[in-house]
């Protein structure tokens, strides 16, 4: 790592301040920053830490939603009640991310803001070209071993994947990023790579992230996030999906069904298409699966990552028939059981 | 130009005082400037778990943790793990005896990780304990051993906590 | 290194050999107080880091190293232009050129990822960010990628793995039954928990190191000769080693430039590789591919065996993983053809991993027996009972015990087997499709000589003194336990020192060879001291014993008594405080009575005096069979293990509960072998583009179930002076078939190219 001075901010607004000088980077549960750093991609001059600030924490959950302080822990998160009862998907997003031991340090501020996993954006000794570190040098992963890149939502200058889970129940429910000056929705907050994949959300110098408000629905209440990844636990996604749906009161109409697709996007990828191809239909196998087919609309792979195309419409397939099954009798869903 | 900072830690209940560079993890600093070398480097880069310790009482990795981030905090090592007496606790004991370890390396990692696994509530099944014992690595395969001497610990941390509320 | 306080387990017969007695340095273990390479403090300690090249051939032009020189802290900066005036020492075949110097920082680029410049700085921090200010300038050269790369090519035939006999061409062309498949391995690594790296430190002339190592003679003897001093003079400390699987077991360049380093310097040097750096300075288990023919008749009975393997090896040094290792062995088959190539790439030399050569081996010849088994419409158990090899072909000799019936029979049992149902796709519960497969296993019995030596305290402790090493096979416990059964005491009566050059020659700790090998010199040296103090007890003036009219002595409970239990019984410090002895030494080995000096050093810093498994009058190997249950997501192509049950055949089993576990540690390795482990290289610059512990998946405590193993061997005296045989090795061999194999009865889809991701099913 590269020496830097540390300064431990008394204030967000002090921290906003710092954090705007050339060379300044905060600090929060450190699992990105300073994994970055020893990998060189990240070199503060200086690591301004905001894991002292008090006001950022905190859960808050009531009929209207869920407010959670940018500097709420991941694990935390994950096992509270509440948040567990109103947003399954949001629980389950992050105890199904990295390990117990980063989930105790990684807040859900700086879960927001991880870099992609791609392993050529990781090493840049050996590979000095990469749009994202150094705008304009070029893509190596273009070429080379690709088989946990995007196929959705990528560009000529990038192809790397948004590694997060939470982010997609957070685009999937409507949730809102706070900062000190603004409220973004979830899913304006993150870019695609487009000619600029070095700029990843909204976020302008200085500004940060104070916490994160989840509207209640009761798409979000029936809830479920599937993960499927090689290892059984502690990896990436290979293809992941945050689902909900809310039926007619007749049990087997949609009445609201939110997707979003991870592991296989650029950035937290809202599956539009399948909401829309399903909304107002009798949910059954055969609507299913033809909606789901709609989420890889435009998707492009670059070899190795083939497969996520023919994976991810099954990732979201398999939640649709979870969350549909889950809290209604099955005999009032067609051909689910 | 290299610049040091004085801190003062609390570790393994001990206040440690020491001037490390700012970018000093905490797991350097215990090994390098602490002579605590329980705590283990196994990847640092936060993909293997051997560098587990406790800060207040919660499980991370020191590999990720700045040593200037801990300052008021209380970090619990391996070497704190033992009472005063050189009396193991009950997840150390529960590794000797179900050898769930072999070469050794990973195990302050896995001994913490547990440690921290029974106190959170997570070692209800053995499915549980797998899961979130999932952070630590183990190269040697002790897997299965470490998963029964977890849940026996657990049996042994909670025993005296039944005989309260029966009482 | 002194071990103390053993915790006890259940009774005390867990301290005989072939008891189950927890292991020994477990409090070590359990508290951080066990002490590895990277943890001996030294004072005024500076630290180096590697720079690495960053293409996979080719020529270094230059180094402008001025930047990094005026960085903080920096101390020097070794490139290959330094003078090291070191020279090439002996390799592992035992040869070393004359005088040839040794550049462990060459100017010749021959892989991706080759040290070709040290920083040195006071911490380890300022070393890495200076080693981003060095600007090395490179003349590229054609590289060849990778065994898959299309410039690869053939490779070249090694003549001494080509095995035929019989006429397996003809054989094959008459049989009425036949199959024929590709099956292919990843590179693999090691992932040791603990990294290399060491410290190097100079008193004079003479070398400390403290390094991780599987085999302290020999890798102290590679030191010596690269510095061209007396083999005294180099010490090489390696109580704990957090892992090796056949990494640690040869000094390698960054040891060369650290111990440089630390002379040119005046200063102990620690240089650790950080985790990508342990996949590219040293090598893992090769690539390899393999093309397997069988014939058989109707009835299933094995016609004929093609075999046609290569793997890949650096352009610097050939290392064959040898592909037909197994195939000769595991079955009965009058015709046979075999041959291995190996494919130089510009990679690091791979070296060797859990199961060198059988376990790649074993995955073809185990994939492709299912396959016929399946043409046949037969259960894959019986095929295998069917042509069960009674005999050595390959060697022409009888075994000396192969219990891999029995393996095979009562793994079955255990299993559940006859329950199967052989169709594929035939066993699932909703989307989940369940299969069954077996994988057998076996590896060769290797037999080395070590030296151990005994020290019976005045206080009645017993010392085992012995430079062989403990990476958490159990050597502490078994030596334990083995002087704990000749001297009648409890093994917490016992001190066991190892890890040292300076301590007694033991083998290396690697092809199953130390336990067997070591065990033999422990209790040859310790029956001598028995014996000793037996004599001394019965004829010395001031023994109480002396006058009892007996022969000999028993020692039992902590006691020493005459035969029939008449006359006085003293302990061990009774004994020699009537004897008026502080200590008594008595040091042995497994040479030849009469071995010369020279011989002795040879014996423990060579490979010379090693013997393979057909040396003798028997073949001897070690057999295992491996049942796996694995469950695949029809739509995901996901596979988990849910079940394992393995049967071994390791002889006799000198700590059951420490070999239980060292089994389950192979079978571990196996399931993340076939599942997940695979090194990506970029073709474009021969770069492994996945290493580190995040992206190079190993198993996690989640992927691994409930693993049942069975012992069916009995000793065997032909293979070990106590009778056991190798059991480190075997675990993984058969694993990744087996899995294969039911991953095949789940789903229908064969998979011969590892690993069986999840792409590859869907």
């Amino acid at each position: 790592m590269r020496d830097f001075s540390y300064l431990r901010a008394a204030s967000t607004e002090e921290a906003s301040q710092a954090a705007r000088e050339a060379g300044a980077m905060l600090l929060a549960g450190g699992t990105t920053l300073l994994d970055l750093a020893k990998c060189g991609v990240a070199e503060p001059d200086t690591v301004i830490d905001i894991t002292h600030l008090s006001g950022l924490g905190g859960i808050a959950v009531d009929a209207n939603g869920a407010m959670i302080g940018a500097l709420a822990k991941m694990g935390e998160v994950a096992d509270d009640p509440l948040i567990k009862a109103a947003f399954p998907a949001v629980a389950e997003s992050l105890s199904l991310a990295a390990s117990q031991q980063l989930r105790n340090m990684a807040t859900i501020g700086g879960n927001l803001l991880q870099r992609t996993r791609c392993t050529y954006f990781r090493d840049p000794a050996v590979f000095p070209a990469c749009n994202k570190r150094n705008p304009g040098s070029g893509c190596s992963a273009m070429g080379g071993v690709t088989r946990n890149h995007a196929v959705l939502g990528t560009s000529e200058a990038c192809i790397a994947s948004n590694p997060g889970d939470l982010a997609l129940a957070l685009v999937a429910f409507d949730a809102v990023i706070e900062t000190g000056s603004r409220k973004v929705a979830a899913d304006d907050f993150f870019l695609l790579p487009g000619h600029t994949p070095e700029k990843e959300t909204v976020l302008q110098p200085g500004e940060i992230i104070t916490g994160i408000s989840i509207p209640a629905s009761a798409a979000a209440k029936n809830s479920t996030y599937l993960k499927v990844r090689d290892r059984q636990s502690y990896e990436f996604a290979a293809a992941s999906a945050a689902v909900g749906l809310e039926f007619e009161m007749d049990g087997k109409t949609v009445r609201d069904i939110r997707v979003a697709l991870g592991g296989v996007a650029t950035k937290p990828w809202r599956a539009r298409a399948v909401e829309k191809a399903l909304i107002g239909k009798v949910l059954d196998l055969v609507a299913i699966e033809k909606a789901t087919k709609l989420a890889m609309e435009g998707a492009v792979s670059h070899g190795d990552n083939h497969y996520k195309i023919d994976l991810a419409p099954r990732v979201i397939a398999r939640a649709i028939m979870k969350v549909a099954t889950s809290n209604v009798a099955p005999s009032n869903v067609g051909g689910l059981a | 130009m290299t610049r040091t900072i004085h801190l003062s830690l609390d570790i393994n209940g001990e206040r440690r005082e020491l001037d490390v560079e700012p970018r000093v993890t905490l797991l350097d600093a215990l090994r390098d400037h602490l002579a605590l070398t329980g705590t283990k480097k196994g990847c640092d880069q936060g993909q293997c778990g051997a560098c587990t310790c406790h800060v207040d009482d919660k499980r991370v990795l020191s590999c990720l943790t700045l040593a200037a981030q801990v300052e008021g905090r209380q970090v619990t090592t391996i070497e704190g793990l033992a009472d005063e007496n050189g009396v193991l606790h009950a997840v150390q004991s529960a590794f000797i005896e179900h050898d769930a370890f072999q070469c050794g390396y990973c195990t302050p990692g896995q001994i913490m990780s547990a440690v921290a696994c029974i106190r959170e509530g997570h070692a209800g099944s053995d499915a549980e304990i797998r899961e979130y014992m999932s952070g630590n690595l183990c190269r040697c395969g002790a897997y299965n051993n470490i998963v029964v001497a977890v849940r026996e610990a657990a049996k042994a941390v909670s025993a005296p906590a039944r005989m309260v509320e029966v009482a | 290194m002194t071990i103390m306080e053993p915790r006890k387990h259940g009774d005390a017969s867990d301290g005989m050999i072939g008891g189950r007695q927890s292991r020994f340095e477990g409090s070590l273990k359990v508290t951080g107080a066990a002490t590895y390479a990277l943890e001996y403090p030294a004072e005024n300690l500076a630290h180096a880091i590697l720079v690495q090249a960053t293409i996979p051939a080719g020529k270094v032009v230059s180094v402008d190293k001025a930047a990094a020189l005026a960085a903080p802290g920096v101390l020097m900066i070794l490139t290959p232009e330094d003078d090291f005036g070191m020279t090439v020492a002996t390799d592992w075949g035992g040869n070393r050129p004359d005088n040839q110097p040794y550049y462990p920082l060459p100017r010749d680029v021959k892989y991706n990822g080759e040290p070709i410049v040290a920083v040195v700085a006071e911490s380890r921090e300022q070393a890495f960010e200076a080693a981003k200010l060095i600007c090395i300038r490179y003349e590229a050269a054609p590289h060849v990628a990778s065994i898959a790369d299309p410039k690869a090519g053939e490779g070249q035939v090694m003549d001494n793995l080509t095995t035929k006999w019989g006429d397996a061409e003809a054989a094959f062309a008459a049989a009425p039954v036949k199959i024929e498949g590709e099956y292919r391995t990843p590179r693999e690594y090691h992932v040791a928990m603990e990294p290399h790296g060491l410290t190097a430190k100079w008193d004079g002339n003479e070398l400390t190191i403290w390094e991780p190592s599987q085999w302290s003679h020999g890798m102290a003897r590679t030191y010596s000769e690269w510095f061209n001093i007396p083999y005294e003079d180099v010490r090489l400390i390696s109580p704990f080693i957090g892992g090796g699987f056949g990494s640690k077991g040869g000094a390698l360049a960054h040891g060369a430039v650290a111990a440089f380093a630390s002379r040119k310097l005046g200063r102990p040097i620690r240089l650790a590789l950080t985790r990508p750096q342990n996949f590219t300075n040293y090598g893992g288990r090769a690539a390899t591919y393999q093309s397997i023919k069988l014939g058989a008749t109707e009835d299933g009975i094995l016609q004929s065996i093609i075999h046609r393997g290569a793997s890949e090896t650096s352009t610097y040094a050939t290392w064959p993983e040898q592909t037909g290792a197994a195939t000769p062995i595991l079955y009965k088959v009058e015709n046979f053809s075999s041959q291995h190539r190996v494919v130089p790439v510009n990679s690091v030399t791979p070296g060797a991993l859990r199961g060198p050569g059988k376990n790649p081996s074993s995955f073809g010849i185990e994939s492709a027996m299912e396959e016929l088994a399946y043409k046949l419409n037969m259960d894959p158990l019986d095929i295998r009972l069917k042509n069960y090899n009674d005999f050595d072909r390959q060697s022409n000799k009888p075994w000396s015990t192969r219990r891999l019936r029995e393996a095979l029979t009562e793994g079955a049992e255990a299993f559940g087997w006859s329950k199967r149902s052989h169709a594929p796709r035939s066993m699932r519960e909703g989307k989940t499709l369940i299969g069954w497969g077996i994988g057998c296993g076996t590896f060769p019995v290797i037999q080395a000589p070590s030296e151990a030596m005994i020290r019976i305290l005045g206080n009645g402790r017993v010392e085992v003194v012995s430079g062989a090493i403990d990476m958490g096979q159990g050597t502490y416990t078994i030596l334990a336990q083995t002087a704990a059964d000749v001297f009648g005491i409890p093994v917490d009566q016992v001190e066991v020192h190892l890890g040292d050059s300076r301590l007694p020659g033991a083998a290396i700790a690697g092809g199953s060879m130390l336990a067997g090998s070591i065990l033999g010199a422990v209790h040859k040296a310790a029956t001598a001291a028995r014996d000793e103090l037996i004599g001394l007890a019965l004829s010395d003036a001031k023994s109480p014993l002396r006058d009892t009219g007996a022969n000999t002595l028993a020692f039992a409970g902590g006691r020493i008594t005459p035969p029939r239990g008449e006359g006085p019984s003293l302990t061990l410090p009774e004994l020699m405080a009537a004897l008026g002895r502080e200590q008594l030494e008595t040091t042995r080995n497994t040479l030849p009575d009469g071995a010369s000096a020279e011989e002795q050093r040879q014996a423990w810093t060579t490979m010379a005096k090693v013997q393979g498994p057909t040396m003798g009058e028997f073949s001897m190997h070690s057999w295992c069979a491996h049942f796996a249950e694995v469950r695949v997501d029809e739509d995901f192509g996901t596979v988990r293990v849910s079940r394992m049950v393995s049967a071994f055949d390791c002889g006799r089993l000198y700590n059951p509960r420490l070999v239980e576990s060292q089994w389950r540690g192979g079978i571990i390795m196996g399931i993340g072998q076939a599942l997940l482990e695979e090194g990506l290289v970029d073709l474009r610059n021969g770069r492994t583009v996945n290493g580190n512990a995040g992206d190079y998946l190993v198993p996690t405590n989640s992927d691994i179930p409930d693993i049942q193993t069975i012992s069916v061997g009995v000793p065997d005296y032909n293979a070990s002076a106590l009778g056991g045989k190798g059991v480190g090795e075997v675990g993984i061999v058969g694993v990744a078939a087996s899995i294969a194999n039911a991953v095949y009865h789940a789903t229908g889809k064969r998979v011969r190219d590892l690993p069986i991701t999840l792409e590859k099913l869907i």
